[in-house]
């Protein structure tokens, strides 16, 4: 096997494309299939670039629909496989992306948020938060790690294989055309040195031996006859995926402890949040800020906890209430007033979160 | 805390505005600093108004977009017409002076306005290709991000391989950077 991508650990500046590409090389993934859709190109531009020098393999596919899906052919003759979009490319692969949730197919996808609806622009969102989390005709029964710089890009790119390979559900890294095209410092690093070992894959077709002799038959299937055998099958990926949320769940806060105002973002959002608290807690202003940091499954026992102690709750997002709908669902009950600030594929800046604030009091 | 440094340069798509913005990052980061930039980017290949958002800080930077700047540098009509959003009472902002027909839409709310011969010096004494190189020049001076020494070491990183190639390139480079420092300097 050729030689380690990366030895070590070493500080870089480098756009969030080329971390996603190093991140999935450093993760041991073996192949990517993709189509280009801006502002997302560039992963698949590095990963050709670097995976040949590592043996690991590409594949363009003519769409987004086959990019899916020739990911979970990927998976199943088990490779660490991955693909990336964004925009109407995500839309073209939400097929795909189900049929990974039914039949438990652990890819990775990464996905880099541009402005919507249709075309529309390929700069920034948060609009795919609601697709990504819950897209195509499935029950969400996804991952979704939503990254707000280059370094979480490049952990939980690699984290985001883990998760996938130990829980066998699609797991996605929820970026955006801010993350993808901007550069900004992160230390890229060998797993193995921060202890983290790779979970083992493995193949789900073409398994040596006769079935039912040497080895049990494998039962991979997306299609059902009744309803009352579906009910079964999908009660059982419920199950498993409520088993599963509260290892997977992650969510940080900050000044939330005798926080008045909170302030709940996510993404990349939650940088200029984060800002803003800082300034305004200068100021003696008593606010904090909840992040989710998966969408899918969300913390919201958690965030619970923390709007049934404040005054007020401001959801702020670059999109028109998508992030704003999965919070009210997981705090349903409280009374706690709740404002929302929606910037549809704006990006939205400490500045502007420090006036609203303060504009309210 | 440090304060952050923004800038807005703004061009045509061509003047090399996302070239030296990201060469002055580089400069920046190479010395331990934070940076962060972002290009802004429309769907058209080529053409139109091309913006380049830089923060540099002792500290992880926030928001990659800004409302307001510490420094705007315009090339361009269109460019200037689109960048005096970014300005309010603590902003410099250096236009080209060969612009025509602009003074209407300067900003009047600037700390500084400061109109500089860029393209004409550029065309003159020095290449048509080392104006964005001036405009760095100009951009360091009035912020000072990095000092000459570390952005002509940038410079030498980005550029090194051409100026093996045509040893001409590098006292041009450098010359082109040190004059835009100078355009400025006795304005600020």
């Amino acid at each position: 096997m050729a030689e380690k991508p990366i030895q070590g650990e070493k500080r870089v500046f480098m756009t969030g494309n080329e971390v996603a590409a190093w991140a999935a090389l450093a993760a041991e993934a073996d192949i990517m299939y993709g189509y280009p859709i801006t502002p997302q190109n560039e992963i698949m531009h590095y990963w050709t670039r670097l995976s040949p020098k590592f043996d690991r393999g590409f594949l363009q596919t003519e769409d987004e629909i086959s990019a899916g899906f020739t990911t979970c052919g990927g998976v199943l003759s088990g490779k660490r496989a991955f693909t990336a979009t964004a925009g109407p490319g995500n839309t073209l692969m939400q097929e795909s992306m189900t049929m990974a949730e039914m039949m438990r197919i652990p890819l990775v996808c990464v996905v880099q948020q541009r402005g919507g609806p249709s075309t529309a622009t390929v700069i920034y969102s948060q609009q795919e938060a609601t697709m990504t989390c819950y897209g195509g005709n499935g029950e969400g029964f996804r991952i979704v790690y939503s990254t707000s710089t280059h370094q979480e890009l490049y952990d939980y790119v690699i984290k985001g294989f883990n998760t996938a390979w130990t829980y066998r559900f699609p797991t996605f890294v929820l970026g955006d055309g801010y993350q993808a095209k901007m550069r900004e410092s992160l230390h890229i690093y060998d797993p193995a040195t921060k202890g983290i070992n790779m979970v083992a894959t493995e193949p789900s077709l073409g398994l040596e031996g006769t079935p039912g002799v040497d080895r049990d038959p494998q039962h991979l299937r997306n299609t059902y006859n009744t309803e009352e055998e579906l009910y079964e099958v999908v009660s059982e990926l419920v199950a498993d995926y409520e088993k599963a949320a509260p290892e997977i769940v992650e969510y940080q806060t900050f000044d939330t402890d005798d926080a008045e105002i909170v302030i709940v973002a996510h993404g990349i959002v939650t940088r200029a949040a984060q800002a803003a608290v800082k300034e305004l807690r200068e100021e003696g202003i008593k606010v904090g800020h909840f992040r989710p940091i998966t969408l899918r499954p969300f913390p919201a026992n958690e965030l619970k906890e923390i709007a049934s102690k404040a005054k007020k709750l401001i959801v702020m997002e670059s999109a028109q209430g998508q992030f704003d709908r999965m919070v009210k669902h997981a705090i349903y009950g409280l009374t706690t007033p709740i404002e929302d600030y929606f910037k549809p594929g704006m990006g939205i800046t400490s500045e502007e979160i420090v006036e609203y604030v303060k504009k309210g009091m | 805390m440090a304060k952050t440094v923004k800038i807005a340069l703004a061009g045509e798509g061509g003047q090399g505005v996302q070239s030296v913005a990201g060469i002055m990052v580089g400069a920046a980061n190479d010395k331990g600093r934070e940076a962060l930039y972002i290009p802004n980017f429309g769907v058209e290949q080529r053409g139109g108004v091309s913006v380049a958002f830089c923060q540099i800080s002792d500290d992880k930077i926030g928001s990659p977009k800004f409302k307001k700047a510490d420094l705007v540098i315009a090339l361009s009509d269109r460019a200037v017409r689109r960048t005096t959003q970014y300005v309010d009472e603590n902003t410099v902002f250096i236009y080209d002076s060969s612009i025509e027909d602009i003074e209407d839409d300067l900003p009047k709310n600037a700390k500084k306005v400061i109109g500089i011969p860029a393209l004409d010096v550029a065309k003159k004494e020095l290449h048509p290709r080392v104006f964005n190189v001036i405009i760095m020049g100009a951009a360091i001076e009035a912020t000072h991000i990095v000092e000459m020494p570390e952005a002509k070491e940038a410079l030498e990183k980005k550029l090194g391989y051409k100026f093996e190639q045509n040893p001409k390139l590098r006292p041009l480079n450098f010359t082109a950077l040190e004059k835009g420092a100078e355009l400025v300097k006795e304005l600020l």
